[in-house]
């Protein structure tokens, strides 16, 4: 069976999640900014040369999601991938909340007894 | 045998002995009924064998609304009641309905007991994001000076510094929203005898909007403490900078634990 594509739509998806990935390596270099600045490895003038760098950078990524009508794809993806990372990090660090889940999904419920075998 | 009568749906398990009608107010108007084995009783109304869809979307709503209603007349009626997910249907006649009573009365009689004279209660908890931070700027002297000297500060500098800021305040908000978390529950734990933090909210009312969610509570809360428990979240409610929603009382749909195994998750 052939796969319909909306290419609009394709469009959208794709430029959306290049956005959200690009946003989201810009915070890193902004973390990465601030921690610098707070070891004092940055001069007045290298903070006020990065800052305007990554300033025009959130500027430009701003005009691309309003032109392309992408804000809301940006949105979800980034949500989407905010919430694998979440669940990922919860399952490694609490194992016992896995194995709640699990427990919780076979547990019987009144709406689900096994009825009559009679 | 007529085809009605091969099925029931089941709307709860009640505390009763008495065979009697409820009324006509099943789904779909149905005359809802109770069958007896000894003390207990399953409520149901007699049903063609196979499951009948909904032929609207509206007829849809107004079942779940009957189903629910159901549940409340009966536990008003039987005060505690083993609730059923809508639309579950037993095949079988009355008497199919007593044996599988039968079979497994000692593990209904013992939930029945169990959650005698409780009802289960949804606690949301909302903070209005503007008035909290504006709160915590105002303790945080290292923030305050921040956010006073952006305005002064050339336009790279200022907005490293804007970040600076917006991720301390994150982090402080979050750190002040979590030890308010382990406050309010620790509060809510001591009025309930058990306690479900609900992941997903399924409808915030339009009143709370602007705020975000805190956190959510399912509670199962015995009578004789519900005032105190409403008293403890009212004081909550006061802040101005939280807002609780406290709904109930309900069907213990949370709480009904057929295999023991539910456990306290605050």
């Amino acid at each position: 069976m052939p796969i319909e594509i909306d290419e609009k739509n394709l469009k959208k998806g794709l430029l959306g999640l290049v956005v959200a990935l690009v946003e989201i390596i810009t915070e890193l270099l902004e973390k990465q900014a601030l921690l610098r600045i707070e070891n004092e490895s940055l001069s007045d003038e290298e903070i006020e040369r990065l800052g305007e760098a990554l300033a025009d950078l959130s500027e430009a990524l701003e005009t691309i999601k309003a032109d392309n009508n992408i804000e809301d794809t940006v949105e979800s993806v980034r949500c989407g991938l905010d919430e694998v990372v979440d669940d990922v990090v919860d399952k490694l660090m609490n194992p016992a909340r896995w194995a709640k889940e699990v427990e919780k999904h076979d547990r019987n419920r009144p709406g689900e007894i096994s009825l009559l075998d009679s | 045998m007529t085809e009605t009568d091969q099925a029931r749906y089941l709307y709860l398990i009640a505390n009763t002995e008495e065979e009697r009608s409820l009324g006509d107010i099943g789904l779909g108007d149905r005359p809802v009924y109770t069958i007896v084995f000894q003390d207990i009783a399953a409520v149901v109304h007699a049903s063609k064998p196979e499951p009948e869809p909904a032929k609207s979307e509206e007829q849809a709503k107004q079942w779940i609304l009957n189903h629910n209603y159901v549940i409340d007349r009966a536990t008003e009626n039987f005060n505690t009641v083993l609730p059923f997910s809508f639309g579950c249907l037993a095949r079988g006649d009355d008497e199919a309905i007593k044996r599988w009573l039968q079979k497994n009365y000692g593990l209904y009689k013992r939930e029945l007991e169990r959650l005698k004279n409780s009802a289960e209660y949804s606690i949301q908890i909302f903070y209005d994001p503007k008035i909290l931070e504006k709160q915590i700027i105002e303790t945080i002297p290292e923030l305050k000076e921040i956010d006073q000297k952006i305005e002064i500060m050339p336009k790279g500098k200022a907005y490293i510094f804007k970040k600076k800021f917006e991720l301390g305040l994150k982090q402080a908000v979050s750190d002040h929203l979590a030890s308010m978390g382990r406050e309010f529950g620790k509060l809510i734990k001591e009025n309930s005898i058990q306690t479900i933090i609900e992941e997903k909210i399924p409808y915030v009312p339009e009143k709370y909007a602007g705020k975000k969610v805190m956190v959510s509570f399912s509670c199962l809360v015995a009578q004789e403490n519900v005032d105190r428990l409403g008293q403890s979240l009212e004081k909550i409610n006061k802040r101005e900078e939280f807002a609780v929603r406290f709904t109930g009382p309900w069907a213990p749909f949370n709480f009904v634990d057929l295999k023991g195994n539910i456990e306290d998750e605050t």
